[in-house]
């Protein structure tokens, strides 16, 4: 039973984690061949701790950065993300399926099954940690790359053991509330909110130390690759996991299992109230189900919020007032920082506040998050309703299957321009607060090319969904497709021989024209629109000559 | 039974991949009529639903409904169309009032006085969310998302499952009234009992051919029976054995189980002559019997 339980778990879920893993050691050997030909004897003349605040090692070549770069962010974010998303399903998400109780039909205890679960997500995490391990030994040894005193080991150890615990901390919330999506989306928070915690409260004078309160300092606060094995920092993120797991078991024991899952929104509440049934049952009845956009649309309203606000205030708002209180600070900071660092994170310098917003907001988080709404409405629009088993339904309506993907494609449209006005109103606003003075019109051209850039993959995910009905294939294929894009867009352009092929990439078309100090480049924004407009017009046609799929 | 066709398939397969899920299928069903597609689990019934509903396309054949061709004028014949998928999903957030109001804003209205009979009727509960219904109680829901429209033609894929026998009794009375007023109901089923009730014609599949369509009432003669019977006395074998249609008799004093595959009267009038009779209980015997004992033959010819 533990046996089968945990193979089971495995084999649903081995091809995430295959292909997040595939990602990472593609994106270490391109960045380290990339790096290796970029003349950095700038930083043979460095003193040792601007080194080691960069996380280099001594005597290690440069390409070592790759390193940094990866396993302080790309990577650990990318596993951490995996492994919360299996834990956060383990319980839950077969309650969800309502195969949980069938599960719990054999002769095992919940106990017993939730350590299956468990297992699994360690198998797999262990497996896939150890895959890069010997990924980033073998990197460097093909490329002829020095790794000198660089402790690969004790990195890959603190990742591992970071991944687990962000798994864990879904795995009990979801055996504590039996739902799947307030799991990966609590962790997630949490993740990301340590994440910014540790990156941005040093920066900030005598509020440097409250970084070490949140978990992701201990990932490589003590920064592992030069310092080898921090054991102090692993010791409480392994009595954290351990805490976590023993929350879970006893989580699970206590409540009564869910046989599906329909959650109680805001909306069902006032629909249920008797002083505000009247506006309740606008909003919640007949309004959302009114059209198949604006139905799609309330299924999703969840990420759409989460994505909106935080853009309009953590990462807009916010940065404005920020960058002032370490205005200062940033001109000396900027001289160590290696441009081809920057460069991953959308280019940009510290210096000046267009420069900032580019780095914290534009560079990276603002893609992902309008790609995030994108791509979930587009994976989800044909697939999801085959691998529910409702097309049938909505198909034996008198509307020809481009309706449904044409009203399902303005979701996604809707959603990526709300997103792209909240990005603009935060930015706008955290402009005026601080009295940056960054150009309104500039602010408004990168805020719609970062939303057509979202659409580009919204679209991919949506003719994805619609050529094969498989919400994973559509997800995972388009999340590698952005992921590998963006890396050639940072990346070859470091290099003057490849610069060229960066075209190839749609994030080319985002922020190679400087749109916050150039404003808009209306050719770019030409390209990207089109894009998307060919990809949706490929999604009808494909939807259209396809036997529709009965279950995933 | 007389009135024109309303479902039409020549030749329509299916293959996936290397497997027919259904073969050269043809078939005719007229307005006014009430249509059972027995068969197996796994027969093609689905498969063949499915195409004519246009989610799934042939590999060869075509098909029609109210003249129209199933893919080219899909769109056209879901207007006069009501549907109730096998294994039926719904959305679980959604209340069944939503579910409804959904389905009628993507047809352009409904008759709510009708809708709210027909919940009537089923005793369906239209207020909860689906997601918490049990499977009988959310079947309902579909059942009134098919019905309400009253449309001229109603494809249902065992539209009964998770029904109660009172609730099945209304649904069939309902697809009576449907067919009287000259629409057509097209319905699945792998049990014989649940379709002779209320079909005018049953069409037998069997691993993707359609290996008979015969009048209910000529199957019901068919149908093999066990049927056991009581008697004061003893009675003998032979007796039942020189009986057209008996088979397999057996005697215990005075008690006799046989099967039989005739007229019941026949049975009947056979022993009351002679013996007198306590007690018959007459079972129907399942399908895959039925199948076996006559369709054995003509599975490859039909």
């Amino acid at each position: 039973m533990y046996a089968s339980v945990l193979t089971k778990t495995v084999r649903d879920r081995w091809l995430g984690m295959t292909i997040g893993v595939g990602v990472l050691v593609a994106y270490m050997l391109m960045a380290m061949a990339v790096y290796r030909d970029i003349d950095f004897s700038i930083y043979g003349e460095m003193p040792d701790y601007v080194l080691n605040l960069m996380g280099v090692p001594k005597d290690a070549d440069i390409a070592t950065l790759a390193y940094g770069v990866m396993y302080g962010f790309t990577g650990s974010l990318t596993l951490a993300g995996l492994a919360l998303s299996m834990g956060g399903a383990s319980i839950s998400g077969e309650e969800k399926d309502g195969t949980i109780g069938l599960l719990l039909a054999n002769p095992k205890s919940r106990t017993e099954v939730l350590v299956a679960k468990a297992g699994a997500m360690v198998a797999l995490v262990t497996l896939g940690s150890l895959v890069l391990w010997v990924a980033s030994l073998a990197t460097p040894a093909m490329l002829g790359i020095d790794i000198g005193e660089s402790h690969v080991e004790a990195v890959v150890l603190h990742v591992t053991i970071n991944t687990l615990f962000y798994g864990f901390m879904a795995l009990a919330v979801g055996a504590w509330t039996g739902r799947r999506a307030l799991a990966s989306g609590v962790t997630m928070a949490v993740m990301i909110s340590g994440y910014f915690a540790v990156g941005l409260l040093p920066l900030i004078d005598g509020l440097a130390d409250l970084a070490k309160l949140f978990p992701w300092y201990w990932l490589d606060g003590g920064d592992p690759l030069v310092n080898g094995v921090q054991w102090w920092h692993l010791g409480l993120l392994a009595t954290g996991t351990a805490a976590l797991f023993t929350a879970a078991v006893v989580g699970v024991n206590h409540r009564d299992l869910r046989s599906q899952e329909t959650s109680v929104s805001l909306l069902d509440r006032l629909r249920a109230h008797p002083l505000t049934r009247q506006i309740g049952e606008r909003l919640a009845g007949s309004a959302r189900v009114s059209h198949i956009s604006v139905k799609t649309a309330s299924e999703h309203q969840g990420v759409l919020v989460v994505s909106a606000a935080s853009m309009f205030s953590m990462l807009g708002l916010l940065m404005g007032p920020l960058y002032k209180a370490m205005e200062s600070s940033m001109a000396q900071f900027a001289d160590v920082l290696p441009e081809a660092m920057m460069a991953y994170f959308g280019g940009g310098d510290f210096t000046s506040p267009e420069g900032f917003y580019q780095i914290e907001t534009f560079g990276l988080m603002a893609p992902i998050a309008v790609m995030v709404v994108t791509i979930v409405v587009g994976a989800k629009a044909m697939a999801g309703e085959e691998v529910r088993r409702t097309m049938g339904l909505l198909l034996a309506n008198p509307i020809p299957r481009s309706r449904v993907v044409l009203e399902k494609a303005l979701t996604m449209v809707a959603f990526a321009v709300i997103v792209g006005v909240s990005t603009f109103a935060g930015v706008a606003g955290g402009s005026l607060i601080a009295g940056l003075g960054i150009s309104m019109a500039d602010i408004a051209a990168t805020c719609l090319l970062v939303t057509l850039l979202g659409l580009v993959f919204g679209a991919l995910a949506l003719a994805l969904s619609a050529a094969c009905g498989s919400v994973k294939v559509a997800n995972y294929a388009t999340i590698g497709a952005a992921f590998t894009l963006h890396l050639l867009n940072g990346l070859l352009p470091l290099n003057d021989d490849l610069a060229g092929w960066a075209r190839w990439s749609p994030f080319h078309y985002y922020l190679s024209s400087d749109p916050l100090k150039n404003g808009m480049h209306w050719g770019h924004a030409t390209v990207l629109a089109g894009l998307v407009v060919v990809l949706v017009a490929m999604a009808v046609g494909l939807f259209d000559r396809r036997d529709l799929r009965q279950r995933d | 039974m007389n009135g024109q066709i309303t479902i039409h398939a020549e030749g329509l397969t299916k293959h996936y991949g290397d497997f027919p899920a259904l073969v050269g299928l043809d078939l005719d069903v007229h307005a006014g009529e009430i249509f059972g597609f027995l068969g197996p689990n796994g027969a093609g019934k689905t498969t063949t639903i499915r195409t004519l509903m246009d989610e799934i396309r042939p590999t060869s054949g075509r098909a029609s409904i109210v003249g129209l061709d199933t893919h080219a004028d899909s769109v056209e014949i879901r207007r006069h169309l009501g549907y109730v998928p096998g294994d039926l999903a719904l959305y679980p957030n959604l209340t069944g009032r939503d579910t409804l109001t959904y389905f009628a804003n993507l047809r352009g209205g409904v008759d709510w006085d009708f809708v709210d009979q027909l919940a009537q009727r089923l005793d369906a509960d239209l207020s909860r969310k689906v997601g918490d219904l049990s499977s009988g109680n959310r079947q309902k829901v579909g059942l009134i998302q098919a019905f309400m429209n009253r449309p001229q033609v109603l494809i249902m894929d065992e539209p009964s499952v998770g029904l109660d026998p009172l609730m099945q009794r209304e649904f069939q009375d309902m697809v009576r009234e449907v067919a009287k007023e000259g629409r057509t109901v097209f319905l699945s089923s792998h049990t014989l009992s649940e379709v002779e009730h209320v079909a005018d014609r049953v069409g037998i599949i069997r691993e993707g051919r359609l290996i008979a369509v015969e009048a209910v009432s000529d199957l019901r003669a068919k149908a093999i029976r066990r049927v056991d019977l009581q008697f004061e006395d003893v009675v003998e074998a032979a007796v039942f054995e020189e009986l057209p249609g008996v088979r397999e008799v057996s005697v215990e004093d005075h008690h006799v189980s046989l099967s039989f595959d005739g007229h019941m009267d026949t049975l009947l009038k056979a022993v009351a002559g002679r013996h007198t009779l306590l007690d018959i209980t007459t079972q129907e015997a399942d399908l895959e019997e039925i199948f076996l004992t006559y369709y054995r033959g003509t599975e490859m010819t039909g």
